[in-house]
């Protein structure tokens, strides 16, 4: 970039650390006084080598390492995984356990997009949206905690199953709960909608339309906020979601507005799911019967074979490719993250916005490093 | 789309440069393909089949038949069908025609490939380690003989 620098132009670095990052990257950034000419992202700040570190762990070791992947989505990476070696074993788990799996993991989409929301309103200077939004987030973690034991690595999922069921009581701590979150969201999109503020520095900003969104690989609500109604729950419904009723949530503007309206919607969605799934929850087994996977699964062998298995993250499509030789080991593990495209396609939507945008236009996007970098 | 129609289509089009082309399950389709036609087919993908999304792009290294596999994932927005397109290279000096003029987001994937398996892209735009130190280029991490970077800069500092 520095050989092509004229007089009146100047190179600054965003990072590795800085306020507006959701984890440690490096933006370069080509400034012509307030424009930004061009960009380039720098990796690799906290690269931790999990796909190497999965080809040397048994199976059963590997669900712990997937939750480290990203914290806020360690269900969502465990259902993954957990999907690919029971798609290698050619088993599937029983019901009731397929309906634990979906009430966390919405509760997992619930709590991300708290998270996100409240990251960007702090990214464009509304530091108070991030208070009100970890405060219901609490609650959401502590019901997750209830059930896994754990507020953020849960380690719960496992081949043909879940390690736990229910505890008694958690529909009725449940309900309460989702029902103040739907007070609280009208309350965040009141606040949205009539902000003055808050609209000048979203709406309009950061546009992507269907095709440049499709063509850069972005995935999960930004690219419904531009119209292309891609989830892959509907597209290739795993677990019980066929059953379940929900829509998916698009906009149309394609802009950071349109971006956190979408995120709004999916947790109205996500609430409407839980409480069909804790309406419709069977009993029964949380692994298969005659089976000999259980709680405590002993080393074990899977046959050889490849897979590749999608599931929807909150922050867009979440792909594992695993390849076994039918040893207790992965032969290699491809961990396909929907943060790594969102992040590329950083560069070329804050060309030619202003300093000032970078923040509102990352923020929206909902990033986070440490599942691009792995 | 039906699985067998694309690979029928596939198939018919590129008779020599696809083989062992085979339909996995009703959303999941395996090919190997040339490595010298490799963006021929993507494009004809693209344009032709609605593979417009390209899910990811990994190394596979069969160290036992001396060989290294590149995987395509390419799937659709518009339908759930996944192509995995896998491509056989020679353990020393594996090179591959990129596929970034097919699939912009293909720079990151190819990039990652190269610096954990030293494989070559040619053509690609910007061909440079994403993840890893510059000095960890040649290590190839992500091979099955690799004994470790510690040791390896010890002897190097020596």
């Amino acid at each position: 970039m520095e050989e092509m620098l004229e007089p009146n132009e100047m190179i600054i670095h965003l990072g590795p650390q800085h306020p507006m990052q959701p984890g440690p990257f490096r933006l370069n950034l080509k400034l012509k006084g307030e424009t930004v000419m061009d960009a380039e992202v720098e990796l690799g700040y906290i690269h931790k080598g999990i796909e190497k570190i999965l080809e040397n762990k048994t199976y059963l070791q590997g669900i712990t390492i997937v939750d480290r992947i990203c914290y806020l989505v360690a269900l969502t990476n465990e259902e993954c995984y957990v999907g690919c070696v029971e798609k290698l074993l050619d088993i599937e788990p029983p019901e009731r356990a397929q309906y634990i799996r979906v009430i966390l993991e919405e509760l997992t989409r619930l709590q991300s997009h708290l998270l996100g929301t409240g990251e960007f309103g702090g990214f464009i200077g509304f530091v108070s949206m991030l208070m009100y939004t970890i405060k219901e987030r609490e609650d959401l973690l502590s019901l997750i905690d209830m059930v896994t034991g754990a507020r953020i690595t849960h380690s719960f999922l496992r081949f043909g199953g879940v390690r736990d069921d229910l505890p008694p009581g958690f529909k009725e701590k449940t309900l309460p709960v989702l029902n103040n979150l739907k007070k609280v969201i009208n309350d965040f999109e009141e606040m949205f909608h009539s902000d003055r503020v808050y609209k000048e520095r979203t709406v309009g900003v950061g546009v992507l339309t269907a095709d440049v969104a499709k063509s850069l690989g972005v995935s999960g609500p930004a690219l419904r906020a531009t119209g292309v109604p891609f989830d892959i729950r509907k597209n290739e419904p795993y677990l019980v979601y066929n059953d379940l009723d929900f829509k998916v949530c698009t906009e149309t503007a394609g802009d950071c507005f349109a971006r956190v309206q979408v995120r709004l919607n999916e947790m109205r969605e996500s609430i409407y799911i839980i409480e069909q799934c804790l309406d419709q929850i069977p009993n029964g087994p949380i692994f298969p019967e005659n089976s000999l996977y259980g709680r405590r699964t002993p080393v074990m062998r899977v046959p050889a074979g490849e897979v590749f298995h999608r599931v929807e993250d909150p922050r867009g499509e979440m792909g594992m490719y695993m390849v076994s030789d039918g040893s207790d080991k992965p032969y290699r593990v491809k961990v396909r993250g929907p943060v790594y495209p969102t992040l590329q396609a950083l560069p070329p939507l804050i060309k030619g916005t202003t300093v000032a945008d970078i923040a509102a236009i990352s923020g929206s996007m909902d990033g986070c490093t440490s599942e691009a970098d792995r | 789309m039906d699985v067998t129609e694309i690979l029928k289509s596939l198939t018919g089009t590129f008779p020599e440069a696809i083989s062992e082309a085979t339909a996995k399950s009703e959303i999941r389709a395996r090919a190997y393909v040339d490595k010298e036609k490799v963006k021929e087919v993507c494009q004809y993908l693209k344009d032709s089949l609605q593979f417009d999304h390209l899910c990811s792009v990994c190394g596979v290294d069969y160290i036992k038949w001396n060989e290294l596999e590149v995987v395509y994932h390419i799937a659709s927005y518009n339908h759930p069908v996944v192509l995995t397109l896998k491509a056989r290279l020679p353990r020393d000096n594996p090179e591959i025609e990129s596929v970034v003029p097919v699939y912009w987001n293909a720079n990151w994937y190819e990039r990652e490939t190269y610096e954990l398996y030293g494989i070559k892209f040619k053509n690609h735009p910007n061909l440079k380690p994403l993840l890893l130190p510059e000095d960890m280029l040649g290590e190839w991490p992500l091979r099955k003989d690799y004994e470790g970077f510690p040791n390896k800069t010890a002897r190097n500092l020596v």
